[in-house]
């Protein structure tokens, strides 16, 4: 039976095993030949006077580095491009919502994306950014531990405060370059600053990774939506955590597919234990009264447009009041005197007539 | 695990409490059939502020009702204390079969 490897990696573990292949190439490394004898070749040097200097040292395409076989992992799940994804993720989602799954089969997570996606899609609202937010929303299985790691650089580490490093390149110069990647030593150094050091006082509970820690047990799931849209929010809540007076479960006539015993299966499964909006951590409550916003973020500006207006309307007429009171005081004073004068000189008419 | 005897399981606990950790944890341990082989699972979030004690319920077959503290106890001591009662009525299950 042939080993079951993916083709990629059991080509690259080929290589690895392939111990003439690796000395030959590392004779190569030693010894600067003639460009002519290394037929395929990448360069790696890009300066011109470095290349006619270095043109013998030339790696072939496919050369793996005894010390670092490649690994059999397909690359999207290797633990590295989780991290990576995890941080982009959390960096560019505004709108996460954490689901604790216990034990759901495959065709359980079927139905519940196949739900989600129907419930998201047959929200009316305007614009076209609801179709976009609804094909963009996921439900995706994470790796607890990763997302805690993740969910710490993207608190902890700033990239734009890490010092340059000067390193040697292939051709002997120093350069300055930056490493301030999520998985740079830089990004570790920090994150360990933070919550690792015994000495080091402990963290604020203001800090939003304090705040999510404790959510971080056992299998989670994550609900990510692109925009911070209640609608779409509370579509979601319907589908995957009906709280009936506020957020109703989508009625049998309508989604006859939600009442599946397969999908009510999930969702009975599927528990919603918190969310991260826009960087602060909310609770089931909180969660709802996001979803429970009218009108989304514009009818929130609008409120409180309103508002500022109706404040200044308040306080140019309470500004205005004493000058107004003033003038009419005066004014009515004038009007009496007036009265007064005009009364006397037709009383002193009416005498001399 | 042995799930086979459990007919009811109730958690309440605040997920925002570390204290939750086991009862969270003990939910995960149920077989994904348990919902449709009769197993009566409810749970209760409390609110985030809540400072309440998370609680796990069990009840088994014969009637027994154990109140589990997850507050102290991990889940692997959780597991191994429900287990102690599973394995009697397993074994009086399979003298009664046998």
């Amino acid at each position: 039976m042939p080993p079951r490897l993916r083709c990629a990696a059991a080509r690259g573990l080929g290589c690895t095993v392939n111990t003439a292949r690796i000395a030959k190439h590392s004779a190569v490394l030693l010894l600067p030949l003639a460009p002519a004898t290394v037929s395929v070749s990448r360069q790696y040097a890009t300066a011109a006077a470095a290349v006619s200097q270095l043109s013998g040292f030339r790696l072939p395409d496919d050369y793996v580095p005894p010390t670092k076989p490649p690994t059999a992992r397909p690359a999207d799940t290797r633990k590295s491009q989780l991290l990576r994804t995890y941080t982009s993720l959390l960096r560019s989602t505004p709108l996460i919502l954490i689901f604790q799954h216990n034990n759901l089969t495959a065709v359980e997570w079927a139905a519940v994306r196949r739900e989600l996606r129907l419930a998201l899609g047959s929200i009316a609202s305007e614009g076209a950014d609801s179709a976009e937010i609804a094909s963009r929303a996921q439900l995706q299985v994470m790796r607890t531990r990763i997302l805690d790691v993740a969910l710490k650089i993207v608190e902890f580490h700033d990239p734009s405060s890490v010092a340059p490093t000067t390193v040697s390149a292939l051709t002997g110069d120093r350069v300055q370059v930056v490493y301030n990647h999520d998985l740079s030593k830089a990004a570790y150094k920090a994150v360990r600053a933070a919550t690792k050091q015994p000495d080091a006082p402990p963290l604020p509970e203001s800090s939003a990774y304090v705040q999510i820690a404790p959510l971080l047990v056992g299998p989670l799931a994550v609900l990510t939506l692109p925009a911070v849209s209640p609608a779409h929010l509370a579509a979601a809540l319907s589908v995957l955590a009906p709280s009936p007076p506020a957020f109703p479960a989508p009625s049998k006539k309508k989604s006859p597919g939600y009442y599946d015993p397969v999908a009510q299966g999930g969702f009975q499964k599927l528990m919603l234990v918190g969310g991260r909006i826009e960087d602060k951590v909310f609770d089931l409550e909180g969660v709802k009264w996001v979803g429970g916003i009218d009108g989304g973020l514009d009818a929130l500006r609008a409120q409180l447009v309103y508002l500022l207006q109706s404040a200044g309307l308040g306080l140019t007429t309470a500004l205005e009041g004493a000058s107004k009171s003033l003038w009419l005081t005066m004014e009515s004073r004038r009007s009496v005197l007036e009265e007064e004068q005009s009364g006397g000189k037709e009383a002193e008419k009416k005498e001399s007539s | 695990m042995i799930t086979r005897f459990i007919t009811e399981v109730a958690t309440r606990f605040n997920p925002f409490s570390a204290r939750a950790k086991s009862a969270r944890l003990f939910l995960t341990c149920l077989p994904p059939s348990a919902r449709s082989s009769g197993m009566n699972i409810t749970t209760q979030l409390l609110p985030r502020s809540s400072t309440e004690p998370s609680s796990l319920h069990i009840k088994f077959k014969d009637g027994k009702e154990m109140k589990v503290d997850c507050e102290a106890m991990g889940i692997k001591s959780i597991i191994e204390e429900v287990d102690r009662h599973s394995r009697l009525l397993q074994k009086a299950a399979d003298l009664s079969d046998g």
